[in-house]
């Protein structure tokens, strides 16, 4: 069973490259000098989808968790636009929404919500998901720390 | 063989249990094959369906049918393997006292493996394990006489059953119209079915069941244990609960730090804490990237050149299968680049993990001069890999190589950079 949950060194490195080409995409098109704070926090949040994109698309669609996700970023993607001409509508209904009691989450549905792709799955499911999801994460924070490290000199 | 005669037969005590197995082999057939006609497949079909559609455990706890476990990628799926097996199978009308005689025959079947001739007690099993049933179906049956087998006697008739599954039909579970039948059938529910049963349970929990290797069963057939409830509601649920303990112990492998915590509830606790810390590691990892300032346009060719290289390099890295040919290759893919970016791909040699491609005369050693970004590559993915010689070792090579191409300032660079 451990075989299943391991990453291989080829997804590390479909990760790395993918991330490191999407990054090289960015630097190439940010402004050279010292970023303003806004322009830092919209990097960031790029990085980060395209951190986690780039891990869902190294493991592939062998795992629940990168296919979910991977549709997840497609669908981002698409509906971005749309998505934007309807923030200022919903407004509306986000504040009638607060008055909700928040029903008691269990532990099984904060991890649903960690992992993605996990609202569909039974508990059993769950569990692999989360572990092969961890392992990808691990991955993920090594290789972007030892760039950041490389950067950084 | 009627039905009366049967019994007879089995109330005698001068039948070898070998006899009797035969002739209740018999007439099982006999039932089978009216089973076999009025089994309406397409409700089953449909029933299936739903089943594999539906991924979750609950509510469908007592089912019955059950998926086999292949050997890769059912351990994948999202609960298949919860499986309960019942054999039911058609071994008749009896009453009540049928169930007796069931219970001493399969004592004395079961407990002597030698008494029982394989082959006989296979083509039984295999006949009693056809109608798989639902949970509707089996919800009633009293599982009576369940006891452990020994190891050798399941991997013994595992083999023969699994063959004779093949031939057997298997009916994947009856229509609700036959199940009156069925649970009077059920009063002989099969030791031996229970015997493949509990073979294949003690298989699945041991390794993938070689049952399922042999050719595609569609169910796993679980054995109560002894002094364990045996409905077959429990028998499910016994099921899911060993392997959702089995990936928790696994699960509590991967995180750090919780050999001590014991229970679900803990074990959930630490795993959502784990993948937080590890999300928010990412959000600041991502923040750090974004608030260096990109270096000078040369890291950027440094990247884009290392993404070339990468086709060649990742088949090249699972170090053992590495040839000289495949660094030879790429090491021409690196000629092929500008000279400036060249000089980056030849610190990019240090990547290698050792072969010395005799033509080339450049020995490529583990680790790398850390001016490029491949450092990052050192570190992560290539743990396995040790770091090795001498830095003078490195520097000659480059050297060389910087030479071969004529480019000397940039070898100068590489040493500045280190």
């Amino acid at each position: 069973m451990t075989s299943i949950y391991q990453i291989n060194s080829a997804t590390r490195i479909r990760f790395a490259r993918r991330f490191l080409i999407s990054l090289s995409r960015m630097r190439r098109a940010s402004t050279l000098g010292p970023p303003s704070d806004e322009e830092i926090r919209t990097r960031t949040r790029r990085i980060r989808i395209v951190s986690y994109s780039s891990m869902a698309f190294a493991v592939g669609s062998s795992r629940a968790w990168s296919r979910a996700l991977v549709l997840k970023i497609r669908n981002r993607a698409r509906f971005r636009g749309i998505l934007r001409n309807k923030c200022l509508a919903s407004k509306k209904k986000r504040v009638i929404k607060r008055h909700k009691v928040s029903r008691e989450m269990s532990k099984t549905d904060m991890l649903r919500r960690l992992v993605p792709g996990g609202a569909g799955m039974g508990i059993c499911g769950l569990l692999e998901e989360t572990a092969h999801y961890m392992t990808c994460l691990a991955t993920q924070v090594k290789v972007m720390q030892s760039i950041a490290d490389h950067y950084s000199k | 063989m009627n039905r009366a005669l049967l019994p007879e037969m089995l109330h005698s005590t001068d039948m070898t249990v070998l006899e009797r197995q035969r002739a209740r082999f018999k007439w099982q057939q006999e039932q089978q094959q009216q089973q076999q006609q009025q089994s309406f497949f397409g409700d089953l079909s449909g029933v299936f369906q739903l089943q594999q559609q539906h991924q979750g455990f609950q509510g469908d706890l007592g089912e019955v049918v059950t998926r086999s476990v292949k050997p890769d990628p059912s351990l994948m799926d999202n609960g298949w393997s919860d499986l309960v097996g019942f054999g039911p199978c058609g071994y008749g009308n009896y009453n009540g006292s049928g169930f007796d005689v069931n219970c001493a025959i399969s004592s004395t079947s079961s407990c002597p493996p030698a008494v029982v001739a394989p082959a006989t007690n296979a083509k039984v099993l295999a006949e009693g394990r056809e109608p798989v049933l639902s949970e509707k179906l089996n919800s009633g049956v009293a599982r009576e006489c369940l006891k452990k087998r020994k190891v050798d006697k399941v991997q013994n008739s595992t083999k023969v059953v699994a063959e004779d599954d093949s031939r057997g039909k298997r009916i994947k579970g009856c229509p609700e119209d036959g199940e009156s039948k069925n649970t009077q059938k059920n009063n002989k529910s099969s030791s031996t079915s229970k015997n493949s049963n509990k073979e294949n349970s003690a298989e699945t929990s041991k390794d993938n069941s070689k049952v399922t290797e042999v050719q595609k069963p569609d169910y796993i057939h679980v054995r109560a244990r002894r002094g364990q409830a045996t409905d077959s509601h429990s028998l499910a649920e016994r099921v899911r609960r060993e392997k959702i303990s089995e990936r928790m112990k696994y699960l509590q492998d991967l995180v750090p730090g919780c050999n001590k915590i014991t229970g679900k509830a803990g074990m959930l606790d630490e795993i959502i804490n784990y993948v937080q810390s590890l999300q928010r590691q990412v959000e600041f990892l991502s923040m750090k990237l974004a608030a260096v300032n990109p270096r000078l346009d040369f890291n950027v060719d440094n990247l884009f050149a290392k993404e070339q290289a990468f086709p060649a390099w990742a088949t090249n890295f699972p170090a053992s299968g590495m040839s000289s040919d495949m660094t030879n290759r790429a090491y021409l893919q690196f000629n092929q680049v500008q000279q400036q970016q060249q000089q980056q791909l030849v610190t990019c040699c240090g990547l290698d993990v050792g072969i010395n491609p005799p033509d080339m005369g450049l020995r490529r050693t583990i680790s790398s001069p850390r001016s490029i970004p491949e450092m990052f590559l050192d570190s992560s993915c290539f743990t396995h890999i040790q770091p090795s010689s001498t830095w003078d070792a490195d520097l000659q090579n480059l050297y060389n190589v910087a030479f071969e191409q004529g480019t000397i300032e940039a070898s100068n660079l590489l040493k500045m950079e280190m």
